[in-house]
């Protein structure tokens, strides 16, 4: 008898849904269920009281939603968190790019220095809020004392994450430390599929440094531009525990962002309602970022 | 014009080296700070301006920490727990859903991708506003192994495109041979697709593992007990939570924090990257 041959389509489809089982059971228990369910509790009623009595949530006619709009917290928190991303992901792009560039121009050690500087990014989040509080510190921290020692003593009480002006860059410091390591070895990587042999054959033709990376480097890169700044959006635009440990949403609310109020809202004053609104609107925002991110990316590829 | 362009490249090695030397300096300085602050006295670490190398190197902090402030390992060996059941049950599952979607291509299939595209936007306290009711209502909040569910499928869809994305690049020849020999789908799949991507393997679960580690929101809601408590929320919970802090200790926990991550990360660190950049690149 002849062994019935491999790609029959029906049992291969069979035997592949098998395969996707778990991980489409685990996500849809963990992850489709809870936001669905979070997107119906920002429309209910729904504290803490329901959560000791097992009550489920009761319509109240988008009282969640016209109670955000009633201070300028959520405006607020939309601000921040919109200043956030946008700067740390700028500036962690050009750093990036910059150190990626270095890195790939035949110097000594590259390899020592490209394992070495990924060291932040395995540092834990927590810990890395930790490492720039104490850096940070506003009587003995070392930041003080060189902003103090540049200035000439001019500046002799820098405490960046007390002054409602300065908080959200001195958070912005600690997320850089820890993202530009991956994306570096992500555009690292990128760099190494650059054919070698165009980026020579412009060289002979007379192309400077800044008209080969225009013009060569950086169409090749794009896939990778593309993947790992969006990578690094989402990211942000999520960011929780640095902003929690480092400064809690203060001075004064300036660095209370859409995370820091949702979770504040739902488990510090335990209105998981209005909670969820905060998150749903979040959410919303961020699939039209990620959306309107897309497009563009395409429409400059053409 | 030799000349100009001599005296430009000069210019321009000069400004690389510098660059090079101020972000390096950045990610990596802070490091060596955090170091020799865990090996000052208090009296040491609060002195103003502040000294580059400690005078006397005590160990008077990790004595601490052994000694007097043992809660902290606890919470570590809660975190041990969960990280390795979790980049254990990762690598099943990657292993499955992986293999599935670098072989098969079906209408299935394509949905099944988008949702794991689309699960890693959401922000994780929406996930956590309904877990806390749905998981409490079940009974399984504030137990470890809720907690690591709750994680896993946060990190399951990163590490099955990265897996799939290691499966693509096995040729389906080798497994239509062993077809021809009679072995079955399983065995195909585990005795023979399988050990061919163990450099893939390893990558997820040490990327599992280090995002477990890194977890702070799902703990912070879904635990109550303090002995159940993970690294990061304990941190925060137990050492952040005074006025006035102790600062040779927290700097001593950062490092005993994140040892075990480092360490995992140097020693497999060949995987790590190729892994790193296969999964973002293709996902």
């Amino acid at each position: 008898m002849k062994p019935k041959p491999l790609s029959s389509k029906r049992s291969d489809t069979l035997f592949s849904l098998l395969l996707d089982l778990p991980a489409f059971l685990l996500l849809l228990s963990f992850i489709v269920v809870p936001i669905v369910d979070s997107v119906i509790k920002s429309f209910q009623a729904y504290g803490v009281k329901n959560i000791i009595t097992k009550k489920p949530g009761v319509w109240n006619d988008f009282a969640n939603y016209l109670y955000l709009f009633k201070t300028d917290d959520f405006v607020g928190a939309t601000l921040h968190t919109f200043s956030f991303v946008i700067g740390v992901v700028l500036v962690q792009f050009l750093l990036a790019i910059l150190l990626a560039l270095i890195l790939n121009s035949n110097i000594r050690g590259a390899r020592f220095m490209r394992s070495v500087m990924m060291t932040p990014w395995v540092v834990p989040t927590v810990i890395s809020a930790l490492i720039w509080m104490w850096l940070f510190q506003p009587q003995y921290g070392l930041l003080k004392y060189l902003v103090s020692l540049v200035t000439f003593g001019h500046l002799s009480d820098f405490a960046i994450l007390n002054n409602p002006s300065t908080a959200l860059t001195g958070v912005g410091v600690a997320a850089l430390w820890k993202q530009i390591p991956l994306m570096t070895l992500l555009l690292l990587a990128g760099l190494q599929n650059v054919p070698q042999d165009i980026s020579e054959a412009a060289m002979i033709d007379g192309a400077g440094k800044i008209r080969r990376f225009f013009s060569i480097i950086l169409p090749y890169l794009s896939p990778v531009i593309k993947v790992s700044v969006s990578m690094s959006i989402i990211e942000n635009f999520k960011q929780f525990p640095l902003f929690w440990t480092m400064t809690g949403g203060g001075p004064n609310n300036s660095t209370t962002t859409l995370a820091v109020l949702s979770y504040r809202e739902a488990f510090v004053g335990m209105n998981l309602g209005s909670g969820a609104a905060i998150t749903t609107l979040w959410m919303l925002m961020m699939i039209a970022v990620i959306f309107g991110y897309n497009k563009l990316f395409r429409v400059q590829e053409m | 014009m030799k000349t100009t362009m001599k005296s430009d490249s000069k210019l321009f090695s000069f400004f690389k080296y510098a660059a090079l030397a101020v972000i390096l300096l950045f990610l990596l300085f802070p490091l060596y700070w955090v170091l020799i602050t865990a090996f000052k006295t208090n009296m040491e670490a609060y002195r103003y301006p502040p000294t580059f190398f400690p005078r006397h190197p005590v160990l008077t902090s990790f004595l601490s920490l052994f000694h007097e402030n043992n809660q902290f390992f606890v919470y570590y060996k809660n975190n041990i727990i969960v990280s390795s059941f979790v980049a254990l049950l990762c690598c099943v599952v990657a292993i499955f859903s992986g293999y599935s979607l670098a072989r098969f291509r079906h209408r299935w299939n394509t949905w099944f991708f988008a949702l794991l595209l689309a699960s890693q936007m959401f922000p994780v306290i929406s996930r956590m506003i309904s877990l806390y009711s749905i998981m409490g209502k079940l009974g399984i909040i504030n137990t470890l192994g809720g907690l690591s569910l709750a994680l896993l499928a946060a990190q399951a869809p990163f590490c099955i495109i990265l897996m799939s994305s290691f499966f693509a690049g096995i040729p389906k020849e080798i497994e239509e041979a062993a077809y021809v020999d009679g072995a079955g789908r399983w065995r195909i799949l585990f005795s023979i697709v399988t050990p061919l991507v163990k450099s893939g393997l390893v990558a997820v679960g040490i990327y599992a593992f280090l995002m477990t580690w890194d977890d702070y929101l799902h703990a912070a809601t879904l635990i109550q007990a303090d002995m159940k408590r993970t690294l990061s929320v304990g941190i925060a919970l137990r050492y952040l939570g005074e006025l006035s802090y102790d600062w040779s200790l927290v700097n001593t926990i950062s490092i005993v924090g994140t040892i075990p991550v480092v360490l995992l990360f140097f020693f497999f660190q060949k995987y790590m990257i190729k892994g790193l950049v296969a999964g973002a690149v293709k996902g």
